[in-house]
């Protein structure tokens, strides 16, 4: 019995990718609607600060994610642009990975064009800058310094989207969703710097690492992963693909827990008996 | 010539390193301006930067192909892909939708980047599984508790996790999410402060090492 067990702990891997092909193909095909039931209060913090910003305010979006995390940061961003736009904010977007761009522009095809905003008067998309301290610093004194014009070569001072933006002075929040560290020179460059909220979007894997700035109020909020992305659409009421992708996390996560528990299982049964 | 070569770079990093330094705490017109520049010139040496790394990364790969070395197939791959980028970008002047049609860069970022970027990352979770299964095994008293935290928080993160705990334990009052709000508020917070407070500190004394001449490496050997 022992070398069977043995067998299974030294099995093919090859088993486990197909049996984890399995579990997440079919809830792709055929969601299975899990609840989510929980709202994390770092979440409902994000939501909270975006919310109470006034009607007609300029928020910054810095999404800053490229395909590698798409499905965990683009959830997130279409739920934060979505509502932005439901609250009548004006929207600026901004973005320091040059795998972004591409993106940016699936984002901006669909969802501004939803609620009926256009481009100049109540959104603007910015070229990528390579230099994201470099660009942060900048806008502190003269946001145009380094934005002189948007993306489709416009001047940026004459669009009506930016009427009575000069610096972070007339920016009540910032938004930056992003697989990399760049949140992390937001709040340190930018928000404990000029006294501007800062609210972030970035993977599951490293939200633990901003336990720190939640704790000390330097980040107003932040959704993490596609649990997080899950969580803020059903605040904004307006569920998408973090919804649906609940149900392939909570399958893969499952067989996650299982496989450990077997292993260690086996391990104490073949130790001790 | 040991001016030049020694005493001159030193100089130059040791003023204007104390200048940014100080700009960075003086709010006066002249600072504010003097950091602006220095931005300027940043993104200048960036895309100096960038093209010096490009030129890098075709010498690298192209001696590899030269020389038939082991895997000199998958440099062929680098080439394609920057041409498969770089073309349809110039033609299409770095816009990837023009009058509500996709571009050729549009076309290559959807269809190409987009899939194989995606691709690489989806391969991981494959690993992550493997590797939990084989190597996430208890031997000891610190691999005990890295696994109790571990699969709380994995319980946790998922709704049928929750729901999991709550028909188990949910007489206890403590829910999973409270649980999970403290390993991540009290133990997770305080090991991560701690690395973030000593990768400061570490990064100060480089700067000021640098500042002040003591770090030299940046100038070469010679």
């Amino acid at each position: 019995m022992k070398e069977n067990l043995l067998k299974f702990l030294k099995i093919d891997r090859r088993w486990i990718f197909l049996a984890l092909a399995m579990i997440l193909f079919v809830p792709i095909i055929k969601p299975i609607g899990l609840p989510n039931k929980t709202i994390s209060k770092d979440v409902q913090n994000a939501f909270n600060y975006l919310d109470k910003v006034p009607a007609g305010s300029f928020v910054l979006f810095s999404l800053d994610y490229d395909p590698s995390t798409r499905p965990e940061l683009h959830p997130q961003a279409v739920a934060a642009l979505r509502y932005a736009f439901k609250k009548n904010l004006r929207v600026g977007i901004v973005t320091y990975i040059a795998g972004s761009t591409g993106l940016i522009q699936q984002l901006i095809e669909k969802v501004p064009a939803e609620a009926g905003k256009v481009n100049g008067t109540d959104y603007v998309v910015y070229p990528y800058m390579a230099n994201a301290v470099a660009a942060m610093t900048q806008m502190a004194s003269d946001f145009y310094g380094i934005y002189d014009k948007d993306i489709d070569g416009r001047d940026a001072r004459s669009l009506p989207v930016m009427k009575g933006v000069r610096n972070y002075k007339d920016i009540p929040l910032i938004v930056n969703i992003t697989g990399t560290s760049i949140l992390d020179f937001w709040v340190a460059y930018v928000g404990d710097k000029y006294n501007v909220p800062v609210v972030g979007g970035v993977t599951a894997i490293s939200q633990p690492g901003y336990g720190p700035y939640l704790q000390t109020g330097q980040l107003k909020g932040l959704i993490g992963g596609m649990k997080g992305a899950a969580e803020f659409e059903s605040l904004v009421k307006e569920p998408g693909k973090g919804t649906s992708g609940i149900d392939a996390l909570n399958l893969a996560h499952l067989m996650v827990l299982l496989l450990i528990l077997t292993s260690n299982i086996i391990l104490l049964v073949v130790r001790y008996l | 010539m040991k001016i030049i070569k020694n005493y001159l770079p030193l100089a130059m990093v040791m003023v204007m390193g104390l200048l940014m330094l100080g700009s960075y705490y003086v709010p006066h017109k002249l600072s504010v301006d003097y950091v602006e520049q220095m931005n300027k010139w940043e993104n200048i040496v960036f895309a100096f930067a960038f093209l010096l790394g490009l030129l890098s990364l075709f010498v690298s790969h192209y001696g590899k192909i030269r020389r038939r070395q082991d895997g000199w197939g998958y440099s062929i791959f680098v080439f394609v892909g920057f041409l498969i980028m770089v073309v349809p970008s110039l033609i299409s002047g770095g816009k990837q939708m023009v009058d509500g049609q996709v571009t050729g860069l549009g076309w290559s970022f959807r269809y190409v980047y987009n899939a194989l970027s995606a691709t690489m990352f989806a391969v991981l979770a494959f690993y992550i599984v493997s590797t939990a299964y084989r190597s996430f095994r208890i031997k000891s008293a610190q691999a005990f508790v890295l696994f109790v935290a571990a699969f709380i928080l994995i319980l946790g993160k998922v709704p049928l996790g929750q729901m999991a705990w709550e028909s188990v334990l949910g007489w206890t009052g403590y829910g999973i999410d409270r649980v999970i709000e403290w390993i991540m508020s009290v133990p997770a917070v305080a090991g991560k402060r701690g690395i973030m407070i000593g990768i400061a500190i570490g990064a100060i004394v480089t700067s000021l090492k640098i500042i002040f001449g003591i770090e030299r490496q940046y100038m070469g050997k010679d």
